[in-house]
């Protein structure tokens, strides 16, 4: 962090100021227009057109009239010009405010900016902006691709670029945009926006052509977090916030309450502030700040944090006041995480609405829930607990003893609950490790312990699937980091024993390097990786259950047999892993931010093949673009499988055609850099002959 | 394909140039040593002994009988190749940094080092080539450029002399035209006829076409790039993962040559892989990396290609030159 | 002159009689070398006896060893059942052609993995795109909603 500030961004302030002041000043707002209906709209746009340009001279495209209507489909007697600069809206309002439209109406007009510190405001002038971009730009239109591709954002040196990943050939950039971001970059979690950083702030950008979506003014904001469905974001700042004499004012903006606070949340739709945080002092922060401040239910209604020692506090969405307005007290309390929403379970909220017209047959979902747990404390055992939430209702807790410390792992779909127990013997002299797990999906959620003798230093379930991957370690080297040493591993697969029910071992693997596991985000196939080692950049592909579908379903008669290692790849220097949203492609990375030796990106399959290798000076990031739960039924998911012989013969011929038009594409791209280089030195010969003769050289 | 080994200087190469003919070889060092080598089997000509500093540049006129280099200690010289004698001695404030042969062997450029309230200077002499007097040199610059804005690092002739171009250390390149009656002299900022930024940072080396219409030049921010002269213009683009220190073009094979490696003081840990220490082979005009010849120990500083193009040599940091003649398969197995 | 016969005589027994002595003492030696080169080879073919009996035993346990790796290595391939021979063709087969069925082996289990691991993407790759080209309309629907 601290490199950072000694990068000069003084000219990106400046470009960026001028923006950020212009806001919105060059959009007025016409109080006093005659209330029409849809018919009577265009007549009325093309009278006022004609007004405009007499008395102001302004030519204004009806296109940038926007008039909001009400539910009765008349209109509300507002409307907005976006007019081309803010002296044009300053004309406008000093020629046409206090204009008699006819003998019943008179305008009275505003600056946009302006209206919003307007005493007399009406919620409703919200609304028309919020209309306005919903009609600007498709947000979703990304998903729209003919072929299905998923997209990238790169960023290198000062450019970040946004690109199609092909299969047969590098990713096709089609947006650059050269200092976007003066950091780094990052996708909202459905994939709707990208973030980026700035020093006044965040911003958001979205849509086909990568329009602005909205700024959110938090000066020197470095970490930026969103609920599950983006519909908020936390932002912190290491400077306290400051509220200058004659700041903009609004609901967008930090007022004199929010001063000395670092964090704030902002609804991402609208841009509004809707409560900032305080940090501890500096002194405290230094032991353990971490980020997210706020962990958010899957259902975006709470937000919550932990005081350590003391209590969990939750607040309700979108008020973000505290649930009953006041927190839970937990004596000792050191952790908590919020248990996910499975697709199921937001399905069945959608369903079931807020519960007064719910659809046919739909269930009331699951009230949400969250996992803590407290160390031993003045003879009362450490526990792990179940609390549902808001009811504060303790479902379940689990007593466990000689704790050293606890994780607490939701399976993502909200099936399980580990808590991984580090224990010490009663001497204290090795430590162990436990998995409690809790079914979370099962009456009175029954709790089983599955033991591992060495320390754990990774855990990670399968997204979908009850498989579990666990790093352990008994070297003597384990948590030294010193040049020349890679610490060896074990790398653990247990599973639920379909025949016994239970979990247990499945497989272990000895003698690995590896310190880092991604699932694919369907499941079954995995990668595990040796990061931050300066010797070993190795890179595994696994997959649990090699024969899932021969087997329709059966159990394996040896599951430890249909774990197999299908890939093994290297990628010097790596220091970043991730797998598309589709669980097909797997993009690694070395990052400039890390150290500068071979920087760039590489692009796998899920088989560990690797398809495409780029070094490039300089090169930071590669982030997939999310994608939001699929709009297909199960139904209709279910059909799809049916038929996939069928739409599968189309998919083959189609790539085939896609490869041949490629090779063709690139022979031709060679032919044409050969003509053009033959051409370029045919004229550099010819000068260069007519040059000797005119010096009399030849 | 075997590299026949020059092992006669005891430290870092910092240039090496082929004569007309690719007969001879010379290298400069930092030991202050000045070589000369056959070509065809290694031998060692002899040296030119006399400089009291690091020589950083050397050029051979077109008959190879007169040679110059820059040094270090302040000096230009000029020796006669055959003898090895020093025929004239220049002396500048600061060290000579670059130099090089007009076209038609009647001048040479010097570009001499910023330093201690110096600026930057590249100076123009023209020399007598009367056999008799070779030793009576004029000891004023024909012309004197001096760069107010970043320094030159690396200095050429164009074609017919009509120009001289410069790598600067901000990466630009830049062009002056040079009347040979009437050479003007002066600030950079007035006499500069055209630039463009190539590079990211310091331009290592440039070097000329064999028809001198255009160059190529190798940066710190690890690419070299093909540039047209007139006009200025980039054409090509090679990009490596290592800073470049040199680049050379084939004069008959669509081929460049490419050369650097991260500096020992910025290598982390010890790993070999770290470094690159190998010539990089680019198709000229597909900017695709087509080979790799490695056998440095440390950071490739200068790579020379014969003038007919049946072999390369290159000069590293670990003290050694390498000189390779090209296996009759190695192009056509591309 | 008797006397000096009889000298001569008792002269001629002594002579006779050392000689005899002697012939006694050379062929008592010539015995005993005898008896000790008997000795010797009787002791040498023991040895060599011995020898050979516990090379024997080694092959005899070596071939035992073998013929168990043997019957393992093909019991193994058979119950992997990647090669199909008879029991007769199982039982004559030695250990040469068995490691040479086995490297065939490792082979096509490579070129099995290879061809499962490819049908498995291909189907996860069809699925998605399927899915994808499905949920276009509802895309557009959701759009205009």
């Amino acid at each position: 962090l601290e490199e950072e500030e000694e990068i000069d961004y003084t000219d990106i302030e400046e470009r960026y100021a001028v923006r950020f002041d212009e806001g919105l000043d060059h959009v007025i707002v016409i109080d006093g227009v005659p209330i029409v209906d849809d018919s009577k709209k265009e007549r009325l746009f093309d009278t006022l057109k004609k007004r405009f340009r007499t008395q102001t001279g302004l030519d204004v495209d009806v296109g940038n009239f926007h008039m909001p209507f009400g539910e009765d489909e008349k209109s509300k007697g507002f409307m907005f010009i976006e007019l081309d600069s803010a002296d044009d809206a300053a004309l406008a309002i000093k020629t046409m405010d206090g204009y008699p439209f006819d003998k019943k109406h008179r305008f009275a007009v505003n600056r946009f900016s302006d209206i919003e510190s307007l005493a007399n405001l009406s919620e409703e002038y919200v609304e028309p902006a919020e209309e306005e971009y919903v009609d600007k730009e498709h947000l979703r239109s990304w998903l729209l691709d003919p072929q299905g591709r998923d997209q990238l954002v790169m960023c290198r040196g000062d450019d970040v670029h946004v690109a199609w990943h092909n299969r047969h050939a590098p990713p096709q950039i089609f947006h650059t945009n050269n200092r976007w971001t003066e950091s780094y970059v990052q996708w909202t979690p459905l994939g709707t926006f990208l973030a980026t950083f700035h020093r006044q702030g965040i911003a958001l950008w979205g849509g086909n052509t990568w329009q602005r979506f909205m700024r959110y003014a938090h000066p020197g904001a470095r970490l930026v977090d969103f609920s599950p469905s983006e519909k908020y974001m936390v932002t912190w700042s290491h400077e306290p916030i400051v509220v200058p004499e004659n700041g903009p004012i609004g609901p967008q903006h930090f007022t004199a309450d929010d001063e000395g606070n670092r964090v704030a949340v902002w609804e991402v739709k609208t841009g509004h502030l809707l409560r900032t945080f305080p940090l501890p002092p500096d002194d405290e922060e230094k032991k353990g700040f971490s980020w997210p401040f706020l962990k958010w239910s899957g259902d975006d209604k709470y937000c919550a944090q932990v005081v350590p020692g003391k209590q969990i506090r939750v607040y309700e969405t979108p008020s973000m006041g505290l649930l009953e307005k006041k927190s839970i007290n937990i004596d000792g309390v050191v952790d908590f995480e919020w248990c996910p929403l499975s697709d199921a379970d937001k399905a069945a909220i959608e369903a079931w609405g807020d519960g007064t017209n719910p659809a046919k047959g739909a269930k009331k979902p699951r009230d949400n829930m969250l996992a803590f747990w407290v160390p031993e404390v003045a003879n009362q055992p450490a526990r792990a607990s179940v609390m549902q939430v808001p009811s504060r209702e303790i479902l379940r807790s689990k007593n466990l003893f000689n704790v050293s410390d606890c994780k607490l792992h939701w399976h993502p779909q909200g099936n399980y609950l580990c808590v991984k127990v580090d224990r010490h013997t009663k001497t204290k002299k090795s430590m162990f490790c436990n998995f409690e797990i809790f079914r979370m999906r099962e009456k009175d959620f029954p709790v089983e312990v599955v033991e591992l003798k060495d320390p754990v230093t990774a855990f990670a379930w399968e997204p979908y699937g009850s498989h579990f991957a666990v790093i352990s370690s008994n070297d003597p080297n384990l948590g030294i980091i010193a040049p020349g040493i890679t610490v060896k591993t074990q790398l653990n697969f247990f599973h639920l024993d379909p025949k016994k029910g239970d979990f247990r071992l499945l497989k272990v693997l000895d003698n690995k390097t590896c310190n880092t596991v991604f699932w694919s985000p369907k499941g079954r196939q995995v990668v595990v990786a040796t990061l931050g080692s300066s010797q070993k950049f190795d890179l595994e592909w696994y997959d649990v259950d090699l024969n899932a579908d021969l087997r329709q379903g059966v159990p394996a008669a040896d599951p430890a047999e249909e774990v197999r290692l299908i890939g093994q790849g290297e990628h010097y220097g790596i220091t970043d892993l991730e797998w598309d949203p589709s669980g097909r492609f797997v993009a690694t990375s070395a990052s400039a931010w890390r150290h500068s030796l071979e920087n760039g990106y590489a692009i796998w399959d899920l088989k560990g093949q690797e398809l495409q290798k780029q070094v490039q000076d300089r090169f930071k990031q590669i982030l997939w673009r999310p994608r939001p739960r699929t709009l297909l039924s199960k139904e209709a998911q279910k059909q799809v499988r049916r038929t996939i012989r069928e739409i599968g013969k189309q998919f083959e011929e189609e790539d085939l055609a896609e490869e041949s038009n490629l090779a063709l594409q690139n022979k031709e791209l060679y032919l044409r850099a050969l003509d053009e280089w033959k051409a370029w030195r045919a004229k550099t010969k010819a000068d260069l002959a007519e040059q000797r003769e005119a010096l009399g050289k030849e | 394909m075997r590299p026949i080994l020059l092992s006669g200087h005891e430290r870092s190469l910092n240039q090496i140039k082929y004569n007309r003919e690719g007969d001879l070889l010379f290298s400069v060092s930092k030991d202050n040593v000045v070589c000369a080598w056959f070509s065809h089997n290694g031998e060692r000509l002899g040296t030119y002994e006399g400089h009291n500093g690091t020589v950083w540049s050397v050029d051979v006129d077109a008959t190879s009988t007169l040679l110059v280099t820059g040094s270090a200690d302040n000096t230009l010289r000029l020796w006669d190749v055959a003898s090895g004698q020093k025929l004239f001695e220049w002396e500048f404030p600061t060290a000579v940094k670059r130099v090089a042969w007009s076209e038609d062997s009647t001048q040479i450029l010097a570009v001499t080092e910023a330093r201690m309230g110096y600026r930057g200077a590249l100076r123009t002499f023209t020399i007598n080539r009367d056999p008799a007097s070779l030793t009576s040199q004029s000891k004023e610059p024909s012309r004197t450029i001096t760069f107010s804005g970043p320094k030159a690092t690396v200095a050429a002739w164009g074609s017919c002399d009509e120009y001289i171009v410069t790598g600067h250390e901000d990466g630009k390149v830049a062009l002056y035209y040079h009347d040979t009656k009437e050479p003007e002299t002066g600030i950079d900022a007035e006499l500069e006829e055209q630039s463009l930024a190539v590079h990211e940072g310091v331009i290592t080396d440039m070097q000329m076409s064999s028809d001198r219409s255009f160059v190529i030049t190798s940066g710190k921010d690890k690419t070299a790039k093909i540039v047209s002269l007139k006009p200025l213009q980039i054409m090509k683009y090679y990009t490596t993962e290592t800073p470049l220190n040199s680049a050379a073009i084939h004069p008959t094979k669509p081929y460049v040559i490419v050369g650097g490696g991260q500096e020992a003081m910025n290598v982390t840990t010890t790993s070999a892989r770290q470094g690159r220490f190998e010539a990089r082979f680019w198709h000229i005009v597909f900017e695709e990396e087509v080979a790799r010849i490695p056998g440095h120990f440390g950071p490739l500083n200068t790579i020379a290609i014969h003038p007919t193009g049946k072999g390369y040599a290159s000069g590293g940091e670990d003290g050694y030159v390498r000189m390779y003649w090209f296996d009759e398969s190695f192009f056509r197995s591309k | 002159s008797e006397h000096k016969a009889a000298l001569a005589r008792k002269l001629i027994l002594a002579r006779h009689k050392e000689l005899l002595q002697e012939r006694a003492r050379d062929e008592a030696k010539a015995e005993a070398e005898r008896a000790r080169l008997l000795a010797e080879s009787e002791q040498k073919r023991l040895a060599e006896e011995t020898r050979k009996k516990e090379q024997d035993r080694i092959r005899k346990e070596l071939d035992a060893v073998r013929a168990e790796e043997t019957r393992k290595m093909a019991q193994s391939l058979r119950e992997k059942g990647g090669i199909k021979l008879t029991e007769e063709e199982y039982a004559n087969l030695d250990t040469e052609k068995l490691v040479q069925l086995q490297v065939s082996q490792i082979e096509k289990e490579k070129k099995d993995l290879a061809e499962r691991l490819r049908v498995i993407f291909r189907r996860m790759d069809h699925l998605e795109r399927a899915y994808r080209r499905e949920e276009l309309p509802l895309l557009d629907k959701d759009y205009d909603r």
